[in-house]
């Protein structure tokens, strides 16, 4: 019998849970431990931001559904690591401390004989001063409590505009030099926008773009060329149209250091400290590391063995320029190299390098997305972990015959333009490989042409509207739920 | 500024058209994210 323990029920966890429960016996025990008692389809949370949909359209309380499918739940934080367990506890463990309820602040060991550190990343808006969600007239969309209280601030000021001949300014992007997940405030900005013409306020908002990003549509990873309508198109060009078109401005290389009410300071590529004032804003945090510390067998300190920010796994970490990188260095079983038992999928995982170009200011301030690993990735990760898992349980003997590096994924960026059933917009992006892979792919920006295509239309918010309803329904484990990919 | 044509924008949001497209998506996304992954050493 193996005990697998799974830190965090995101997209990450909660897949490699669903299918470890599935394909392994009840005799093998699977405990998912997580602060968060609901799951959350993230993707759909653009849509809450502008009070299309209610949180609990997005939403689901996790316990219910794993009483009912005999996994086990934790509602509570990691603390720390111990791989090796220590004096009293042969086995190995994490310490957690409960986050709700009687187990509030209440520490417990709970040990493993596989960990799957699904944990996600650290939402860092202390990173960047003033930042904090729903303070200085900057809100967040990261989370569906985040998004709901974005909402309730952007129709407080439709409400206001529509009553008077108010001008607003509107700022939406990264709110940090190193942020990653432009996507999300991509979809923001656009649906924000389309929300402002359908309430016929959209002449008395300029709404700017405000990103790390050097270009146009990096997304953090260093842009892509794409089939467009029968052509090549720079993603780049691609989302310049789309911006001039619905007089979208835009702010580039800018690493935002510190918010105050209704005010942004950033710091350009150029060393030259900006502020741009604005009314409401939507800025997308740096994500980091949770700061775990993990303990050998005596109560020595051995974290540099486990993390590095995010969690070391079989990725080439070596110092090299940025000419040097290579698809090669990402990882492909996201196993811990000292502790075999030990996985880490989905945004868990430390990158080898971005994929975006480094760029620093004239200062020396770092400005460059950092690499996306959300959605889709994290979903496929997270299952090729539990199968590796499943294998070697099944066999008695490591087995790590199921491998997806980033160089070798596809990936699938449906992004909202606009919602409603006419007269929704989706920008669809696909692009292959995520990594971009320069030798393999040398005369097409590192991406295999024929799988890395654009789209603009209304399908593309039909596609968006029904993953949202497939994901959710696979994620609840209905019948044949494992038909639907991650 | 006008970047995208008033053709261009109504075959966008024209629903017919667009009902095509949305199977059309479906497809070649399906394609190229469950055609499978692996590694690169």
């Amino acid at each position: 019998m193996a005990k697998i323990l799974v830190l965090g029920a995101g997209i990450a966890g909660h897949t490699a849970a669903a299918h470890l429960r599935r394909k392994l016996s009840k005799e093998h025990e699977i405990l998912v431990v997580s602060p968060n008692r609901n799951y959350q389809w993230v993707p759909s949370n653009i849509w809450v931001g502008i009070g299309r949909m209610k949180p609990k359209e997005v939403i689901f309380p996790l316990e219910p559904l794993y009483k009912r499918k005999g996994i086990g739940y934790k509602q509570a934080k990691a603390v720390s690591f111990h791989p090796e367990g220590d004096s009293s506890e042969t086995n190995p463990y994490i310490l957690v401390e409960g986050v709700f309820g009687e187990k509030l602040g209440k520490q417990e060991k709970v040990t493993y004989d596989y960990l799957i550190n699904a944990t996600g990343p650290k939402l860092a808006f202390d990173l960047t001063e003033g930042l904090n969600p729903g303070t200085n007239k900057v809100y967040s969309v990261c989370t569906y409590d985040h998004a709901d209280h974005a909402s309730k601030a952007l129709h407080q000021l439709i409400n206001e505009i529509k009553k008077s001949d108010k001008k607003v300014k509107i700022l939406i992007g990264t709110g940090h030099g190193k942020a990653t997940c432009q996507g999300a405030a991509f979809e923001y900005i656009l649906n924000v926008e389309k929300e402002l013409q359908k309430f016929g306020v959209r002449d008395k908002a300029e709404i700017t773009w405000i990103s790390n990003e050097y270009e146009l549509g990096d997304f953090g990873m260093d842009g892509m060329l794409m089939e467009y309508n029968g052509f090549n198109m720079k993603s780049k060009d691609m989302i310049e149209m789309i911006f001039e078109d619905r007089g979208i401005k835009w702010i580039l290389g800018a690493a935002v250091n510190k918010v105050e009410d209704g005010l942004v300071h950033y710091e350009n590529l150029d060393g030259e400290f900006k502020t741009e004032t604005f009314d409401f804003g939507m800025l997308i945090p740096a994500f980091s590391g949770h700061g775990f510390q993990a303990y050998d067998k005596t109560g020595q300190n051995i974290t540099e063995k486990l993390f590095k920010g995010f969690m070391i796994v079989d990725a080439d970490y070596t110092s090299k320029p940025y000419e040097d990188w290579s698809v090669q260095d990402w990882p492909e079983t996201y196993q811990n190299p000292s502790y075999k038992n030990i996985f880490a999928p989905g945004i868990a995982f430390a990158p080898p390098h971005s994929i975006s170009k480094p760029r620093k200011s004239k200062n020396g301030t770092e400005i460059f997305p950092s690499p996306p690993r959300t959605g889709m990735p994290s979903g496929i990760t997270a299952k090729l972990v539990a199968d590796n898992i499943i294998d070697s349980i099944k066999l008695g003997k490591e087995s790590m015959h199921h491998k997806g590096s980033l160089g070798n994924m596809g990936a699938a960026c449906i992004a909202s333009a606009g919602y409603g059933l006419t007269q929704g917009s989706g920008v669809s992006i696909t692009t292959y490989p995520i990594v971009p892979d320069y030798k393999k792919y040398g005369e097409t920006g590192g991406r295999d042409i024929k799988k890395t295509f654009g789209d603009i239309g209304l399908a593309g918010h039909w596609v968006k509207l029904s993953l949202h309803y497939a994901f959710l329904y696979k994620a609840k484990m209905k019948p044949f739920w494992w038909l639907i990919p991650e | 500024m006008q970047r995208i044509s008033i053709s261009q924008k109504r075959k966008m949001q024209n629903p017919f058209i667009q009902f095509f497209k949305f199977f059309y998506l479906n497809i070649r996304i399906l394609k190229i994210v469950a055609g499978g992954h692996g590694g690169t050493r």
